[in-house]
């Protein structure tokens, strides 16, 4: 897969973080810039003829197994962050009785 | 709706800009760096699978503060959830009346395949892809699918949490044996010269505990958001 094609997947999260009007929306889009983020590095690694690296008799040449390293801790990060933001959502949506950001903005309590 | 047009604007320019580095970014990981892992990973470090051979040796101190940050996500998460109100569980989700009958009994015929899955995954993170972090999620994936079985249980969220802390704290212990083996801190415990066979025990053991963490530090974030409720 071309790398570009992984960007404008950054990009739509992007978009999407900007426009959106629920929280829980932007949460997603942070979710979607991630994912993006992980197919970048893992499109970089990749050339052709390279085998998953795992050490065995029959593989010539393997990909490099850093950035798939690097890569589970971006997925754990991210777990941890989304859960922290859901959490947050939830309590605003107690407190607030909405989780749209117009109607918390316009409260009066907020400024 | 000019906004919107400056704001596509915006992130054309950022496009273009990518467009452009890219030539130097492709390049990046396509260096002989990989010669050295796929030369020496599997006498340093005794794991066939490069990736846990990096994360679980080369670079442990990253693999440390990883699992240290789920820890620190779910005391956040049970800080933020602390509440007076009487506790209920998400009815959205768990209700007798909502929740199908097929769904239950396929709950109970997959839970024991999952949890198996789970394991073979932690216990074989150098030899297939896979390890600690992922074995972990796969098992706490099971774990939740008791809550469809059993829609009025009731789990200690403390004692989960408890159990966490000694799982941290023996990744951080086990680590740290090498400083008594072989002098430096964070990496095999096993002798430099020890056969290759033999050092793997250290990644199955660190694997196992990971798994551990990871499985029950989920398992407590989605008991949090049970308890939330509506």
């Amino acid at each position: 897969m071309n790398p570009v094609l992984t960007f404008i997947v950054v990009l739509i999260g992007l978009y999407g973080l900007a426009t959106s009007k629920n929280i829980i929306k932007s949460v997603f889009c942070v979710t979607i810039i991630e994912s993006g983020v992980i197919l970048l590095f893992l499109n970089f690694a990749n050339y052709e003829g390279g085998a998953i690296p795992i050490v065995s008799e029959d593989v010539a040449a393997i990909v490099d197994p850093l950035p798939h390293a690097l890569m589970i801790t971006t997925i754990v990060i991210g777990s941890a962050v989304t859960a922290l933001a859901l959490i947050i959502c939830i309590k605003v949506f107690h407190h607030y009785g909405s989780t749209e950001w117009a109607q918390i903005l316009r409260r009066e309590d907020v400024k | 709706m000019s906004r919107k047009i400056i704001l596509v604007a915006a992130l054309g320019i950022l496009f273009v800009m990518f467009f452009l580095s890219m030539e130097e970014m492709e390049d990046l990981f396509k260096n002989d760096a990989k010669l050295y892992f796929f030369e020496h990973g599997l006498d340093d470090t005794g794991s066939s699978n490069l990736i846990t051979a990096i994360l679980l040796d080369y670079r442990l101190f990253d693999s440390l503060f990883e699992a240290g940050i789920l820890l620190v996500a779910v005391f956040g998460v049970i800080w933020i959830s602390r509440h007076d109100f009487e506790e209920r569980n998400a009815h959205f989700m768990l209700d007798k009346y909502k929740t199908p009958e097929l769904f239950v009994t396929l709950s109970r015929f997959v839970f024991p395949l999952l949890l198996m899955l789970g394991f073979f995954i932690i216990l074989n993170g150098h030899l297939t892809p896979g390890g600690g972090f992922q074995g972990g999620a796969v098992v706490a994936t099971a774990i939740l699918l008791l809550y469809y079985i059993n829609l009025e249980r009731k789990t200690d969220i403390s004692l989960i949490v408890a159990v966490v802390k000694f799982a941290y704290l023996g990744i951080v212990l086990t680590a740290s044996i090498s400083l008594i083996t072989r002098g430096e801190i964070f990496t095999n415990f096993m002798a430099v010269d020890a056969p290759t066979m033999s050092k793997y025990i250290y990644i199955i053991a660190l694997d196992i505990l990971i798994g551990i963490n990871v499985a029950l530090c989920l398992w407590a974030i989605f008991t949090a958001f049970l308890k939330e409720g509506r």
